[in-house]
């Protein structure tokens, strides 16, 4: 049955990205491993749209070292053995310079020692779990990186944000109990709320397939929260905001990034007036070419923006990479990834640390806007 | 207590959806003798098939509910024609039909991941009532909910009037006590069949709408709500269709009294036991009849 599953989903992928030129000796092969199908499906799809966006554009001007840049494609359905399979496939049998994407810590997790055996880089483009790039001892691993920000920070931010900017004192959290990115954000912020002064007055998991969270909102309506947190992604976000409203709960939600305008179809009018961490501010002036683009492309708006607009600096960063190691060979390029110093790209100015994780990232808080349906920029927030 | 009626609340609406999908795997069953796994595509389609009509060809809600009926139900009847009809043509086992609904679900999913996406919709909201009522001291109930308790009863009620006061009702009785010997008596079997599968189609539909506006719109959204569904059906009884509506509001009340006040890691650790300890001590489910080849 699994066989068989895999088997069609890798057909179907196949057949969705058959359109892209036939591979030749003359270009640099990477991978991109996206959630096509599945919980995270929307991130994925607006992460593959995005990393064709760059690899034309680089292209177009001429490519990378005097080659074109091409890119193989896979769906790891959000599911960890998937991400596992297309890993190794990327690796042992395509042969490819690098691998990029996806957006989930777990997925990402998963597939770190085939990277690691493969001597490939791999870079998440929205994974923001510590454990995507240094082991359970704190020892940095040597083939992965990310482009974003960690739970850690994002955890602490909205606690701070929850307390010292909204006065908000007693917590309710549901989050993801099959999820590494969710458990690590609630952690974060239980640590960073209690230390900030506040108390947790409910703690509620639910399992990533659920879609029915009533039973655990009703423990947190009786529980007196003022504020509601959601440290998860998908298609839970909005239903759990519909469903906490539906309830009656009227306290403010606060949710990690794991926002898109897609919740706005499912929700409704529900999401007005909640929160959630941001990397990108959607509105920023220097992000509308691309969005216009992506727009132009794919006939669609672009929802999942966060995940979006860090795919297509993820290959910007992978084709700086490759120039500055001079070639295509994995380990020259792995090397040049974790020198990248004050490079310029679309959404922010990188630089690595020596964990493989960006240098002073700022966080932004978004506002669900009732009137324009939308998330708008609220505030920049850096917990002190 | 608020605490306890709100879950009991809860329960008894999920259960209502459970309800419309485990009635229609049952009437298949019933004739049959096989779990139609393809059930949980249908209800995919169902929900498309609305979606659509009601978002991009701006038809009204009624036309776009009728819509999505026929066309999950004429999906139901051409899989039968496509898929099993030729199996059942050549062997009496059911269990090459049952993989051969394993692999209709996933190919109906997989259409709908390369034509539409896997991108998470919903129905539009205002096309429903979602007014909250207060009954009295912190317990809300929504007017949604309301509706697709009574919409559920209004389709098993139609389809229990179906089977017993119509003629095609007589035959497809007839049918789930032996399908040759009725066939023998004159009815038309591939017809009868069709009819089946047609009402099983629409059932699901029901179920896929209602599943659409209250979660999401997904090609998966068959997969894990019909394993539920199908728990359900064997709880109550597989081929009894009032044992799969009972069996679906225990599975409800189950599943929100676990999450509620045990834990919600628990939930799905609770429904799977009820469906071993059930299947240890009384195999047949609450209603069905004892027989030792089904699958």
């Amino acid at each position: 049955m699994k066989k068989c599953l895999s088997f069609l989903s890798v057909f179907v992928v196949f057949s969705m990205f058959a359109a892209l030129p036939a591979l030749g000796a003359d270009t640099i092969r990477f991978g991109e491993i996206a959630t096509v199908t599945g919980d995270f499906a929307a991130y994925g799809t607006a992460e593959v749209e995005s990393v064709k966006i760059a690899v034309e554009e680089i292209n177009a001007a001429g490519g990378v070292l005097g080659k074109h840049l091409e890119v193989i494609m896979y769906d790891c359905r959000t599911r960890q053995e998937d991400m596992v399979n297309a890993a190794r496939r990327l690796v042992e049998q395509d042969k490819v310079a690098a691998v990029i994407g996806p957006s989930g810590s777990g997925l990402c997790i998963a597939a770190t020692p085939i990277f690691a055996r493969g001597k490939v880089p791999h870079i998440g483009t929205l994974p923001t779990n510590p454990l995507v790039t240094v082991d359970e001892q704190g020892k940095v691993r040597p083939y992965n990186f990310r482009i974003c920000f960690l739970d850690p920070y994002q955890g602490r931010m909205m606690a701070y944000f929850a307390v010292k900017d909204l006065g908000l004192k007693k917590a309710a959290i549901l989050y993801d109990v099959s999820s590494d990115y969710s458990q690590g954000q609630r952690e974060f912020f239980i640590d960073g709320f209690k230390e900030y002064g506040g108390a947790i007055v409910a703690d509620e998991g639910f399992r990533g397939d659920d879609v029915d969270f009533r039973s655990q909102l009703t423990n947190i309506k009786d529980s007196g929260a003022d504020v509601l947190i959601y440290p998860f992604m998908g298609k839970s976000l909005p239903l759990a905001v519909k469903q906490a409203r539906e309830l009656g709960i009227k306290t403010v939600i606060l949710g990690g990034d794991g926002y898109g305008d897609f919740m706005w179809e499912v929700a409704g009018d529900t999401l007005a007036d909640t929160y959630w961490v941001s990397h990108v501010d959607r509105y920023d002036p220097v992000l509308k070419n691309f969005f216009d683009k992506y727009q132009q492309k794919t006939g669609t708006e672009c929802q999942e923006f966060m995940n979006a607009v860090m795919a297509y600096d993820c290959v910007y960063w992978l084709k700086d990479a490759i120039e500055r190691a001079g070639s295509d060979d994995p380990q020259k390029i792995r090397d040049a990834l974790e020198s990248t110093k004050g490079l310029k790209l679309l959404h922010a100015v990188l630089t690595m640390d020596e964990f493989h994780n960006p240098k002073d990232k700022d966080g932004v808080m978004l506002r669900c806007d009732a009137v324009q349906k939308k998330a708008l920029f609220f505030k920049k927030v850096r917990p002190e | 207590m608020t605490t306890l009626s709100q879950q009991i609340i809860n329960g008894l609406s999920l259960g209502s959806v459970y309800a419309l999908i485990a009635v229609g795997y049952s009437l298949v069953y019933s004739i049959l003798l096989f779990s139609n796994f393809a059930h949980g595509g249908f209800l995919v389609v169902g929900g498309y098939a609305c979606y659509f009509l009601l978002t991009q060809y701006g038809f009204g809600i009624w036309i776009s509910i009728t819509g999505a009926l026929v066309a999950s139900g004429v999906v139901a009847i051409i899989t039968e024609r496509m898929a099993y009809k030729p199996i059942r043509d050549r062997t009496s086992m059911t269990l090459y039909l049952m993989i051969a609904s394993m692999g209709v679900s996933i190919v109906i999913e997989n259409i709908f991941v390369i034509v539409v996406g896997g991108r998470f919709r919903a129905l539009p909201q205002d096309t429903f009532p979602h007014d909250l009522f207060n009954l009295g001291g912190n317990v809300t109930v929504n007017s949604f909910d309301i509706l697709s308790l009574i919409v559920a009863v209004i389709f098993l009620g139609g389809l229990q009037l179906f089977l017993n006061r119509t003629r095609w009702g007589l035959a497809i009785r007839a049918a789930a006590c032996n399908l040759n010997t009725a066939g023998l008596m004159g009815v038309n079997v591939p017809l009868l069949i069709s009819i089946v599968f047609f009402v099983a189609g629409l059932l699901a539909a029901v179920g896929g709408i209602f599943l659409s506006v209250r979660y999401t719109l997904y090609p998966q959204l068959g997969g894990t709500i019909t394993t539920k569904a199908f728990v359900a059906a064997v709880i109550g009884g597989l081929g009894s269709l009032p044992g799969a509506v009972v069996g679906s509001l225990l599975l409800g009340l189950a599943e929100m009294l676990t999450a509620g006040f045990i834990s919600s890691q628990m939930r799905d650790l609770v429904v799977f036991s009820m469906l071993v300890i059930m299947l240890l001590v009384k195999p047949a489910g609450f209603f069905g009849k004892q027989v030792s080849d089904k699958i």
